[in-house]
């Protein structure tokens, strides 16, 4: 029964994984760009994010087509509209990356020394983790992985906190370059946000498992 | 919930060796539609003709349990069939008014309970026809046969037929699969507005239109109740895998 119905649905699995193992390229690209002052991955990561438009694009209309062709209910109908309301996340998150990107462009034309505070780069990683995460607790069904999702949240919270207070000494020290140290602090709140759309996602997974919003 | 109007209590129901409702117990809210879905030979037209005491026509059936009409078993010696189907009223699959005037259709039945001024009668007529949202289309040939008309508005005709006697309770059976998408459209609007005064259970194979017109939904299987419960809660979270499995067309 339904073969083609399942193979539809598996597909738009496989379109939600792409998308979001392009997500954490996306990141992977910019924490590089930050960490070695490298332009061309911040130029990559740009590139990356049209690739990610596009990809939205296609997820939406299969999804509105499968609710138009095949009307879906219970756990079919869970699946679909999670996947309307993920494919919005994975996108804020390439903006963010994006962002992130041109950012850290200026910074390495601008020929400050880098210094970039090591909680960056711990963020950046952490937050790409939540999103692989949270894209494989909607691919397995899996509760648990998506509510451990939630929670790591609090480390990114922590360590932006951390960020911003360390960033803010700088500026009240009248160090040289505050403006470098607002830029850090504008690319910590894209990272924080980051993570905040994994547990968007992480909380949708959970919906398609339970049904409860 | 709302106070149910009907209700099954442990009923169950044998063809001759073959049981064919095991054990159902049903509740059927007052102005409320309740749909019964399954897989075909689930039981549930089955059920909704015991509601109206219609299997009793089939010499192997045999009966077991309550169906409570308002409190009454409808089993008891002392309820009267006629009576019991002047308030429970039925609708089936193909449309089938019987081969006289669009007229004579709708007022046989008050016609069999005793009514017989002409006056009362057009006046139900016109009421019934109008409660069917057919009227319009039949006001100025009620003398013409019902047989004339298409499959769409007879089966309005027949459901102005059944409201006729004023029944409490609709039963329809399949009442729109042998209809075109916008006799089936009119007819669902029908049942929205019929609610507010009667009470409709329904079968249907149609998901879709289970999910469109009812509150609530009862799943059967192999004769068995599966789970009922309101209708956006069976098509968005079923209980049991048996029901999932069945509305997103993995079996049946």
């Amino acid at each position: 029964m339904r073969k083609t119905f399942d193979a539809e649905l598996l597909e738009l699995g496989h379109q939600l994984t792409s998308m979001a193992t392009a997500a954490q390229d996306t990141i992977d690209l910019v924490t590089s760009s930050l960490s070695r002052g490298e332009e061309a991955c911040a130029k990559a990561a740009v590139e990356q994010t049209t690739a990610m438009d596009q990809m939205e694009r296609e997820i939406e209309t299969h999804c509105m087509s499968l609710l138009m062709r095949q009307q879906p209910v219970a756990r079919d109908l869970r699946t679909i509209s999670t996947a309307l309301k993920i494919v919005t996340d994975l996108q804020r998150i390439g903006d963010q990356a994006a962002n992130i990107a041109e950012i850290s462009t200026l910074m390495a034309a601008d020929g400050l020394p880098s210094d970039v505070p090591g909680d960056i780069p711990i963020m950046s990683r952490q937050a790409g983790l939540m999103v692989q995460q949270a894209i494989a607790a909607y691919a397995d069904r899996d509760e648990n992985t998506a509510r451990a999702v939630i929670h790591l949240d609090d480390i990114v919270d922590e360590l932006f906190v951390k960020l911003k207070q360390e960033l803010t000494q700088r500026i009240a020290k009248q160090e040289d370059h505050s403006g470098r140290a607002v830029d850090l602090i504008i690319i910590g709140k894209y990272l924080e946000r980051i993570a905040d759309h994994a547990v968007n996602i992480a909380r949708w997974a959970i919906f398609c498992v339970t049904g409860e919003l | 919930m709302k106070q149910p109007i009907m209700r099954t209590n442990r009923l169950n129901l044998w063809y001759g060796e073959t049981h064919a409702l095991k054990d159902v117990t049903l509740d059927m809210p007052e102005h409320q539609i309740t749909a019964l879905i399954g897989p075909s030979g689930c039981g549930k037209s089955t059920f909704l003709k015991t509601l109206d005491r219609m299997n009793e026509l089939i010499p192997s059936v045999r009966i077991q349990g309550e169906v409570l009409y308002r409190g009454k078993n409808i089993f008891d010696a002392q309820m009267d069939v006629t009576s019991l189907r002047r308030y429970v009223g039925m609708v089936f699959q193909k449309p089938n008014p019987f081969p006289m005037s669009i007229y004579d259709n709708i007022a046989y039945g008050p016609r069999t309970h005793g009514i017989r001024g002409k006056g009362e009668l057009d006046a139900l007529v016109e009421r019934s026809l109008r409660n069917a949202a057919i009227w319009d289309e039949v006001k100025d040939r009620l003398k013409k046969s019902a047989l004339s008309l298409s499959g769409g508005q007879q089966q309005r005709i027949c459901i102005a037929r059944a409201l006729a006697v004023e029944p409490d309770v609709l039963l329809m059976d399949e009442a729109t699969s042998a209809l075109d998408p916008i006799s089936t459209s009119k007819i669902e609007d029908l049942m929205a507005d019929l609610k507010q005064s009667y009470t409709i259970v329904i079968v249907t194979h149609n998901m879709q239109q289970a999910a469109r017109v009812s509150d609530r939904c009862a799943f059967f299987l192999h004769g068995e109740l599966v789970e009922s419960n309101g209708t956006e809660q069976m098509f968005s979270m079923p209980k049991d895998k048996r029901t999932e499995d069945y509305i997103t067309g993995r079996f049946g």
